[in-house]
């Protein structure tokens, strides 16, 4: 083994890197390339997969950053995604084009996170929950009842994405838009990580009297966590939006909202690895089981029929499973890996 | 640094490149099943679990019924029909991902479908790819070929289902005022969808709308919602919701002792509402598109065979008659040619009074009118049973399409 045995800084610039050596500089590009060459290699249901996976991470990454790295827990985050879905929708079908439309759909769910983000300040833990909770209700009700604004009980039917005259209707196509738009995610939540604004809503979250002790303005910068995350579950909802291409008030009930505070959990609060590790984990589950019962229905006949019945259960059982064996989430079982290989086969 | 921006610019450039050469579209296989006798391949997405699954499961099994009689008569020209039933549980990501399977990986010719959430998100797709989609969502917009081209159901569509039930009332009353009416629906888009359409044509034929009342679906009492309502006395009053939240408003009437005529929709009432409401059920109204369990039809008496003479609800009849009508249209189909999802959608708009073995109305698609009939079965419950009371018909009227 050439390499040291752990990291050494010499400047505090090195220790910010986003990515500390070579090794995972190595790692990362290879990861990209293999991203951009799958489409190719993998089926369109595959590949429609990856582009769920792909929704999945901006929503559960920019709900870490205001739950996980701030601390300021949300239930309305599928509501916020719905308003920046309907924004989106709304610009399309008015002949905005569709990046102005995205930045329109972030913009505007960023203010209404912010609206809904103010009782913040005062409220804490379980009751800023429940406030986020009347936002969801609020926005669903809205959603149902916005008449020529959002469709009503129709819904909006839209367009696939139109970038200068090039159209991404096809999965391998939407494939590069989403994988663009996840990556950019992940490098802004990493970035805003490691500035003033990160760890500043990193001292709010361990401990806000401390934080306002060392001239944090709690206020400001929770409403700043908010803006931000709901800027990125408005893009997570314009892109959902028009990959569907069609948006109704019942995709973005509280059941979505709760999804995504399980990618959160299950993935690791306040980790970017983690949001990744667990949209990915909560958006295969269902699919893994679902092969399950059809492969085990050639031995069985009527087993579907009892694990399709059993989903749910299982779904809320790996809930309680990780949070009892692995309360740090997936991120932490990596880090564990990575130090595992890092001193293979010497370790402490 | 340099060295970082040439790198970031090459990646970019890679991803551009990958972006405008690469991805040149997928591949296009057709859905037409590759070998002509071969098994025809149809996709069923329906709600084995979640919240409609007490109807998602009847009607599940009404299909996988139809699927056996039709293979057992020999198929379509001696292919047979393999189904593939897989569960949406209500969940729309679920829908889409299983939808893409069938679709890009089995090539389905046709699918199955079932509740509004995940039909009404299929609906580009479907027109997109090309594949019909029967579906258990009666949505009035779903009939519109310029909006929803793939789009097929076999029952009328909610709208008409009350209109229907509306002219049926209208005619029976006798008194010299105008009839009062009020509507009681749950704040959901299933609820409201006819609410629109039924206001405006209770206007046109003489009611007197008095209130409306919101009822959702997972209410256990619906006291405090129907006080208000009592007081206005209205003579008839809709019910739109599923069967528990209708045997719940019927309950809750009976105890404050509300006095009308209550009718339902589609979903509202099934075999199972005398059961959950007991006496409270009796005399209520409902609209059906199917025959009930026994009646006297010649596809009645072929379902009782494949059942071995165990009693099933509506819904299990509905998806019966969805597997006869897609049948027909792939028999069409096949007498011209190769079975795809764009001959299934040509040879069903040729279908002109089909009858599906008596189990429901006569069904006809048009290539710009996808309404299947506009005829509702009435029935009525006696004695803890659904009775049969009336087929009412309404007129194929221009202004009604979609709405």
């Amino acid at each position: 083994m050439l390499g040291k045995c752990g990291l050494f800084f010499t400047s505090y610039r090195g220790e910010a890197q986003v990515f500390q050596s070579c090794f995972q500089k190595l790692m990362v590009g290879l990861l990209i390339l293999a991203l951009l060459a799958a489409p190719f290699a993998l089926n369109v249901y595959m590949t429609s997969v990856m582009n769920l996976i792909f929704i999945a991470v901006i929503g559960a990454v920019s709900l870490n950053l205001l739950t996980g790295v701030c601390g300021q827990i949300s239930l309305g985050h599928g509501a916020f995604i719905g308003v920046g879905a309907y924004v989106a929708g709304q610009c399309t079908l008015h002949g905005v084009p569709f990046l102005l439309a995205i930045l329109a759909a972030g913009l505007i769910t960023a203010m209404v996170g912010m609206v809904f983000g103010v009782p913040s300040l005062r409220l804490k833990g379980i009751y800023l929950a429940i406030a986020t909770l009347a936002a969801q209700l609020v926005l669903e009700y809205v959603f149902l009842h916005g008449g020529e604004l959002t469709g009503g009980s129709n819904g909006l039917l839209l367009e696939p994405p139109n970038i200068l005259g090039f159209s991404f209707d096809s999965e391998a196509r939407m494939y590069f838009l989403l994988f663009f738009f996840a990556a950019a995610a992940l490098l802004v939540v990493s970035n805003i990580m490691r500035t003033k604004y990160g760890r500043a809503f990193i001292s709010i979250r361990d401990f806000y009297l401390s934080a306002e002790i060392v001239g944090v303005n709690l206020f400001w910068y929770k409403l700043v966590a908010f803006g931000v995350s709901s800027f990125m579950a408005g893009v997570a909802g314009g892109l959902w939006a028009h990959y569907t291409g069609y948006i109704s008030g019942e995709q973005f009930n509280i059941g979505l909202s709760i999804s995504y505070l399980a990618m959160i959990i299950i993935g690791g609060m306040g980790s970017v690895i983690g949001s990744v590790f667990g949209a990915i984990f909560v958006v295969l589950l269902p699919e893994v089981l679902n092969m399950l019962a059809n492969g085990l229905g050639g031995f069985f006949p009527d087993i579907s029929h009892y694990l399709v019945a059993l989903r749910e259960g299982v779904f809320g059982m790996v809930l309680i499973l990780f949070l009892v064996f692995e309360p740090e989430g997936l991120a932490h079982r990596w880090r564990l890996i990575k130090a595992y290989w890092k001193l293979y086969p010497f370790a402490h | 640094m340099r060295v970082g921006k040439i790198i970031t610019a090459v990646c970019i450039m890679l991803v551009a490149g990958l972006m405008l050469f690469g991805c040149g579209g997928e591949e296009k296989e057709s859905a037409e099943t590759s070998k002509d006798n071969g098994p025809i391949k149809v996709g069923g997405l329906i709600d084995l679990s979640g919240p409609t699954s007490s109807v998602g499961r009847p009607y599940a099994d009404g299909l996988t019924a139809g699927v056996n009689y039709v293979n057992g008569q020999g198929g379509i020209n001696g292919r047979q029909i393999s189904f593939d039933l897989q569960d949406t549980a209500y969940n729309v990501q679920q829908g889409l991902s299983q939808y893409k399977k069938m679709v890009n990986s089995d090539h389905v010719v046709c699918i199955q479908g079932f509740g509004s959430a995940v039909t009404e998100a299929l609906i580009r797709s479907l027109a997109k790819d090309k594949v019909p989609d029967f579906s258990a969502s009666y949505s009035a917009h779903l009939t519109d070929p310029k909006k929803a081209p793939y789009n097929f159901f076999i029952a009328a569509d909610y709208s008409t289902q009350l209109r229907a039930a509306l002219n049926y009332f209208r005619s029976t009353w006798k008194e010299s005022r105008a009839p009062k009416l009020a509507f009681i629906y749950p704040d959901h888009p299933y609820g409201l969808a006819p609410i629109p359409a039924g206001k405006e044509y209770a206007k046109e034929i003489g009611f007197e709308i008095v209130g409306e009342a919101n009822v959702s679906l997972k209410a256990i009492d619906a006291t405090t919602e129907l006080l208000p309502l009592k007081d206005l006395a209205p003579d008839f009053c809709w019910i739109g919701g599923t069967t528990p939240s209708t045997s719940v408003i019927l309950k809750s009437a009976k105890n404050i002792g509300m006095n009308t005529v209550f009718f339902t929709n589609i979903w509202g009432t099934d075999e199972n509402l005398p059961k959950l409401a007991g006496d409270d059920a009796n005399g209520s109204y409902s609209n059906q598109a199917a025959a009930v369990y026994g009646q006297d039809v010649p596809g009645m008496k072929v379902i009782e065979e494949l059942t071995n003479g165990e009693p099933q609800m509506t819904h299990f009849t509905r998806g019966f008659v969805s597997i006869l009508v897609m049948t027909e249209g792939m028999i069409r189909a096949a007498a011209n040619g190769p079975i795809t999802g764009e001959s299934l959608k040509t040879s069903l708009e040729t279908l002109r009074d089909f009858d599906p073995m008596g189990l429901a109305p006569l069904i006809s698609y048009f290539p710009d009118d996808h309404r299947p009939n506009m005829a509702v079965f009435l029935y009525t419950i006696k004695d803890g049973k659904l009775t049969f009371v009336k087929r009412e018909i309404l007129d194929r009227r221009e202004d009604w399409l979609g709405h």
